[in-house]
């Protein structure tokens, strides 16, 4: 019964998505009508042309740039890999850098690790990502005359060095803002767990500080960090087309930003689809998760 | 939101309607002023306006337009307190009138959110269930494109200009607002007033507009807080990434975006148009929260 209603439920953001593109191809196909009346003088429906580019998705036809003429799929096919490295080293630095100043200022409130946990956070939260990459990219410039992104992008596997060095500064700066979201989390629910009546009993009966902490309070206390971290997500696929711009990063979003100044709809509608689709696989990922943490869920 | 009974018992019917929620009656401007988020968010959020509404009215120190040759590049000095850019453009004057450009996008795309987004969500959780159901599908495939994205989508199908940054920003944050608003009208709906009001016979509209939105208003309020804060830093990533109003317009993100190449030579060509963003996007957030803590007391320990 509960595998029928889970189905159900993870089928409903597949028709969101479809029909979220059904409203986005309305508003795009408009404009792509001009172009397309203007190119091949074709003025097919609307709803016509959604079921076409529909049906061509599917078959893994995402159409030909209007700009540069070459197919929309090797565009995103080269694209893809950037992004998807740029936003997983993202997530990792803000999980990292949320659970540890969330954890361990929780643990220790009002101490050192708290109180600058805290600045972290005020930073990540009020200064937007542009503002952080633009004074990044300015200081490696003019104090370290250093600038990665001056050469051209090199691939995880055909020099992970430079890679590294191209990925890691965009990466922090995207982690920020995720980071300070996951750390209020973090540090609300560590404090919320730690007053609970089983970690009182778990530290009478005499559990080692270790155990406690990580078996009691930390597990517990990370159901909620999951959900802001899927919720931050969004966020970051947001966040990327921004710093993809400032650090010259050939990804989806730098992708996005050039077809939509070039009026260039074919790549704009695949772009989009593939960012909706990756936000909502993610965040299906991540209902998985919970039920992997929390037993509860999973009996269910 | 206040569900659980506060105040005398009702003379006459007339005074079951619902008035605006306690902390609102005894001075909201007390309880916020109360909270420290809500200090600092106000006096933020203050300056802020006091800097649009003196751009609105052209009380710049300069024309903001203005191209001063001889000024190249200048370092903040007395007669130039933020310096000049690479134009000789005075940047006291650039960021009072981005501002005032800034709020003005935000507001409109707050108030198209706002209204759109309310009605909607007082829609969902008053009507039926099928409205409710259309609605609601509605809401989910807009919340699946992340809200920045989605206002990208509408810039590229409308078109770069001033108006259209607002309709793009508004129509990213409309889910947010239906979401926000549907949750306490449900449980509104079921109140004892309400129940109360439908005995006595009164209309749809009566229970709506005296019963329910009154006590929707104080989250209605702090979502609007937030909102603006949203809408000044997308607005500012829109005209950052060269999608906002046209140049003539001063805009805050695109000062930041064309200070890059220039802030290790003139720091103050990016220092300062950033502040001003984080400024408008730190005190609305902050006046959200304190009007939150302000406005419903369970919040207010933390």
């Amino acid at each position: 019964m509960s595998v029928i209603i889970f189905l159900v439920l993870r089928l409903l953001p597949g028709n969101a998505i479809t029909s979220a593109l059904g409203v986005s191809a309305g508003l795009l196909n408009h404009a792509q009508i001009v172009a397309l009346d203007h190119y091949y003088g074709i003025g097919e429906p609307l709803a016509q042309q959604y079921v076409s580019w529909l049906h061509a998705i599917l078959t893994g036809n995402l159409g030909v740039s209007l700009s540069s003429r070459t197919s929309v799929a090797s565009l995103v096919g080269s694209a893809l890999p950037v992004t998807f490295e740029l936003a997983i080293v993202a997530m990792l630095l803000g999980l990292l850098i949320g659970v540890l100043f969330g954890v361990f200022g929780a643990l220790r409130p009002g101490r050192a690790i708290d109180v600058s946990g805290q600045g972290v956070s005020v930073i990540g939260l009020g200064v937007p990502s542009f503002i952080i990459g633009t004074g990044i990219v300015t200081l490696l410039a003019a104090v370290f005359q250093y600038f990665p992104s001056s050469e051209p992008f090199a691939s995880l596997t055909s020099d992970p060095w430079l890679n590294f060095q191209q990925i890691i500064f965009p990466a922090f700066t995207l982690s920020l803002g995720i980071g300070a979201a996951i750390m209020r989390t973090a540090r609300a629910s560590v404090l919320e767990v730690t007053g609970q009546n089983y970690v009182r009993t778990a530290r009478g009966k005499g559990l080692s500080r270790h155990s406690v902490t990580w078996k009691h309070i930390f597990l517990n206390a990370f159901i909620p960090v999951l959900t802001m971290s899927g919720i931050q997500l969004g966020y970051l696929l947001g966040g990327t087309v921004i710093v993809e711009q400032i650090f010259v990063l050939p990804g989806l979003g730098r992708l996005l930003v050039t077809s939509i100044n070039g009026r260039d709809f074919p790549v704009v509608q695949s772009v989009t689809l593939i960012f909706a689709t990756g936000f909502v696989v993610v965040n299906m990922l991540v209902d998985v998760l919970y039920a992997v943490i929390d037993p509860r869920i999973r009996s269910r | 939101m206040s569900m659980t009974g506060v105040g005398p018992a009702p003379t006459a019917p007339g005074d079951l309607d619902a008035g605006a929620p306690p902390a609102i009656r005894q001075g909201l401007m007390r309880a916020l002023w109360r909270s420290r988020n809500g200090r600092v968010g106000l006096v933020l959020v203050v300056i802020v306006v006091a800097a649009a509404i003196a751009a609105a009215f052209g009380a710049t120190p300069y024309n903001p337009q203005y191209q001063n040759p001889a000024a190249l590049l200048g370092a903040p000095s007395w007669s130039h307190p933020f310096g000049t850019d690479q134009f000789g453009r005075d940047i006291l004057s650039l960021v009072l009138d981005g501002i005032g450009v800034s709020l003005e996008i935000a507001c409109l795309a707050v108030l198209i959110a706002g209204v759109i987004g309310t009605i909607a969500g007082v829609i969902a959780g008053f009507l039926g269930r099928w409205t409710s159901a259309v609605i609601m599908r509605v809401t989910d495939m807009l919340f699946a494109i992340p809200a920045i994205l989605l206002a990208l989508i509408v810039v590229a199908a409308l078109g770069a200009g001033w108006l259209n940054s607002a309709i793009a920003i508004g129509v990213g944050y409309i889910p947010i607002f239906v979401r926000v608003v549907r949750g306490p009208v449900l449980t509104l709906r079921e109140s004892g007033y309400v129940l109360a009001g439908r005995v006595l016979g009164f209309s749809r509209r009566r229970l709506l507009f005296r019963h329910i939105l009154p006590n929707v208003a104080g989250i209605l309020a702090v979502q609007v807080s937030l909102a603006l804060a949203w809408s000044v830093l997308a607005e500012a990533s829109l005209s950052f990434l060269g999608l906002g109003p046209p140049p003539p317009t001063a805009s805050l993100g695109e000062m930041v975006s064309q200070s890059g190449s220039l802030a290790a030579i003139a720091w103050w060509t990016l220092a300062f148009p950033s502040v001003a963003i984080i400024v408008a996007v730190i005190g609305f957030n902050l006046l959200g929260d304190g009007l939150r803590d302000a406005i419903d007391p369970r919040t207010r320990k933390r």
